[in-house]
């Protein structure tokens, strides 16, 4: 059995003459929590969608769990839970309907967890799915992912419309999911301060091109963002590798680079700047930073 | 136990876990030979990835702030003698050289750094001499 | 797969009442017209007048029922939930299929009964050459038109509206009826039918599975 449960290779897509995908090369071993951050349109959808079968890729392969995404069998169905931002149920029927259809279709189902989720959402049973707000179709698709005690998640959005105390709810359940032995997670979210709770490894979608993929905590590590004022006009090129952002003004360069060590502090130091000063990142601002136009790649 | 997580922070989340458990040790919050909640007990608490608590449980345990017994879990550790001494100087002199360098950097003369100084270990009631 | 099957019946159970509606509808009708049939009066007008237009709902009842299938499935993304389950596109299309043919069943097994039930009673009056078996050949052939224009909507209703389709089984249906009427319903008919229903089977596979849900 393969460590990756999920393998993208050189995956290319193109919507109507239009790149959205430009090779992208991804792996998420087992027990790995992997967040995939990207602004909207960035491609994280189209890349979940193709992993799960739901869309055919125009290049490349996708595996999950060892079998290529365009021939996912029923027995590989049911060990992956799906939740998408509320767009994947069946709107018309009622959700006791749904609920049934979900169980019927399933080979294995937690009855106890999913009872004990649904009153903890309090989900009412006799209502149009139509019906149910954003944040409880959200909270139905949750349960109804967990339920059937999935090996691998796979979340896009999933906490778009809940509440503060609802997507807390959702994080500690992804936490106890994933204690569990062997558990992974593949999650896409706008909520920076989620992702950094509850990911071991991060991806960032830009122009196409995963142009970050690395482990969280070396993330930080990783990528200094530095001002530095020269005694004259700041140069416009340093000969310094991987270099995420520029910008020159005058006698100051703010410039991001990834993987900062000795020997590019040295190659700095050679064009003699009279000050260099450390400009403290979160998360947010490395985002900001890595899906600017033109972004370089970090990769691990 | 609580922790804050500052999302805004340029610290990685199993550094703030770190500087804070070894804040509240600091302060009287945690004593010697506490017992600490697990990993998993922690996770669910505040919502963390486990593996990055186990990391900061880690380094933890490798810089001798605290100690992990078998089946038992983990424990401040007895602070007076698991660390020696060469190692307690090398983990403060880095940080005193990261303040310094700010300090240089924001152009605080050595003066009144100093006098800063001597407020914040009056705030953490340290002994004056070890005796 | 028979939760599948269900889910199909339960939202297209319009066509299955309808099926029996028009079942009874052709019973009673022909009862009354054999019941009322005198050879001197000329063939059955009143019977032609209503029963031609039934006829046409009928066949384009069985059009719209596979047409309107995909469609919904299309617009209320009901594959797309699906084939996130412990199932996979093959059997989600598989009892579509199975449902449309018990839909079909549903009218045309009563009429095949019922008629073979009348024919004892009234062997006398029918002016049409009758042989062993004809009954069954005919509920064949008749059988075969209509899953052919099932066909027809399965095939197309994905990419379209429910009434094109259906309009295309009612075209398929007047191409076909005088073929029979002039070649008979035997082996040739059959062969025909099969080939054309296996042509547009093989396509609505061939959509359905490359299609993004």
């Amino acid at each position: 059995m393969d460590q990756n449960v999920i393998k993208v290779e050189n995956l290319v897509k193109y919507f109507d003459g239009r790149c959205v995908l430009d090779g992208i090369d991804l792996k998420v071993p087992r027990g790995c929590i992997y967040g995939l951050l990207g602004r909207n349109g960035s491609g994280k959808t189209t890349i979940i969608r193709i992993l799960l079968g739901l869309e055919p890729p125009t290049r490349g392969q996708t595996f999950l769990l060892d079998a290529d995404s365009t021939e996912l069998s029923a027995r590989l169905h049911s060990r992956i839970g799906y939740v998408a931002e509320g767009h994947n149920l069946i709107q018309s029927y009622r959700v006791g309907r749904l609920i049934k259809l979900c169980k019927d279709l399933s080979l294995q189902w937690n009855d106890e967890f999913f009872n004990h989720l649904i009153e903890t959402f309090r989900l009412p049973a006799d209502r149009k799915v139509k019906e149910l707000s954003i944040g409880m179709r959200a909270q139905l698709n949750l349960a109804l992912a967990m339920a059937i005690d999935p090996e691998l998640l796979i979340f896009d959005d999933p906490t778009l419309g809940l509440d503060t105390v609802a997507r807390r709810q959702f994080l500690e359940l992804a936490i106890e999911l994933i204690q569990q032995q062997g558990r992974t997670i593949l999650f896409c979210s706008h909520i920076l301060g989620d992702v950094e709770r509850i990911a071991d490894k991060i991806g960032i979608l830009a122009a196409g091109k995963l142009v970050v993929d690395c482990p969280l905590e070396e993330l930080k590590e990783r990528v200094k963002k530095l001002r530095v004022i020269f005694p004259e006009s700041a140069p416009a090129n340093l000969h310094l590798t991987e270099i995420i952002n520029q910008q020159n003004q005058g006698r100051e360069m703010v410039i991001t680079v990834a993987n900062w060590n000795k020997q590019k502090q040295t190659a700095l130091e050679t064009f003699k700047p009279s000050s260099c000063t450390e400009i403290p990142m979160s998360l947010e601002d490395i985002f900001i930073e890595c899906t600017k136009p033109n972004p370089k790649p970090i990769k691990s | 136990m609580q922790f804050r997580i500052d999302n805004a922070s340029d610290r990685p989340v199993y550094q703030q876990i770190i500087d804070q458990i070894k804040r509240d040790i600091a302060l009287g919050r945690l004593i010697k030979n506490e017992k600490l909640p697990t990993v998993r007990q922690l996770a669910g608490q505040i919502a963390i990835n486990p593996n990055t608590i186990a990391k900061a449980y880690r380094q933890l345990e490798q810089e001798g702030i605290i100690v992990t017994k078998a089946g038992a879990g983990a424990f401040v550790a007895n602070l007076d003698s698991s660390l020696s001494r060469s190692v307690r100087k090398k983990l403060i002199s880095e940080e005193l050289e990261r303040i310094a360098v700010e300090a240089f950097h924001m152009q605080i003369d050595e003066r009144t750094l100093l006098e800063w100084f001597n407020n914040a270990v009056a705030k953490f009631n340290l002994p004056s001499k070890k005796g | 797969m028979f939760a599948l099957i269900k889910r199909e019946i339960q939202d297209h159970i319009v066509y299955f009442i309808g099926a029996a509606v028009f079942a009874v509808f052709f019973i009673i009708m022909s009862i009354s017209i054999l019941h009322n049939y005198n050879p001197r009066h000329g063939p059955p007008v009143f019977a032609i007048l209503i029963g031609v237009p039934a006829v046409t709902i009928v066949i384009f009842g069985i059009g719209a029922m596979g047409a309107t299938q995909m469609y919904l499935d299309k617009t209320r993304k009901i594959s797309a939930l699906l084939s996130t389950l412990a199932t996979s596109r093959n059997r989600i299309l598989l009892a579509r299929i199975i449902a449309g043919i018990l839909a079909i069943l549903t009218l045309l097994v009563p009429l095949t009964i019922a008629a073979v039930i009348l024919m004892r009673f009234f062997t006398i009056l029918i002016p049409i050459p009758m042989f062993p078996g004809m009954v069954f050949e005919i509920s064949v052939v008749v059988f075969l038109m209509a899953f052919a224009c099932y066909c027809i909507g399965l095939q197309t209703g994905w990419n379209s509206n429910p009434v094109t389709p259906s309009l295309g089984a009612l075209f398929l249906t007047c191409i076909f009826v005088p073929l029979i009427l002039i070649k008979g319903f035997g082996v040739h008919i059959v062969v025909i039918l099969v080939l054309f229903i296996i042509a547009s089977l093989l396509r609505t596979w061939h959509t359905f599975m490359k299609t993004s849900l």
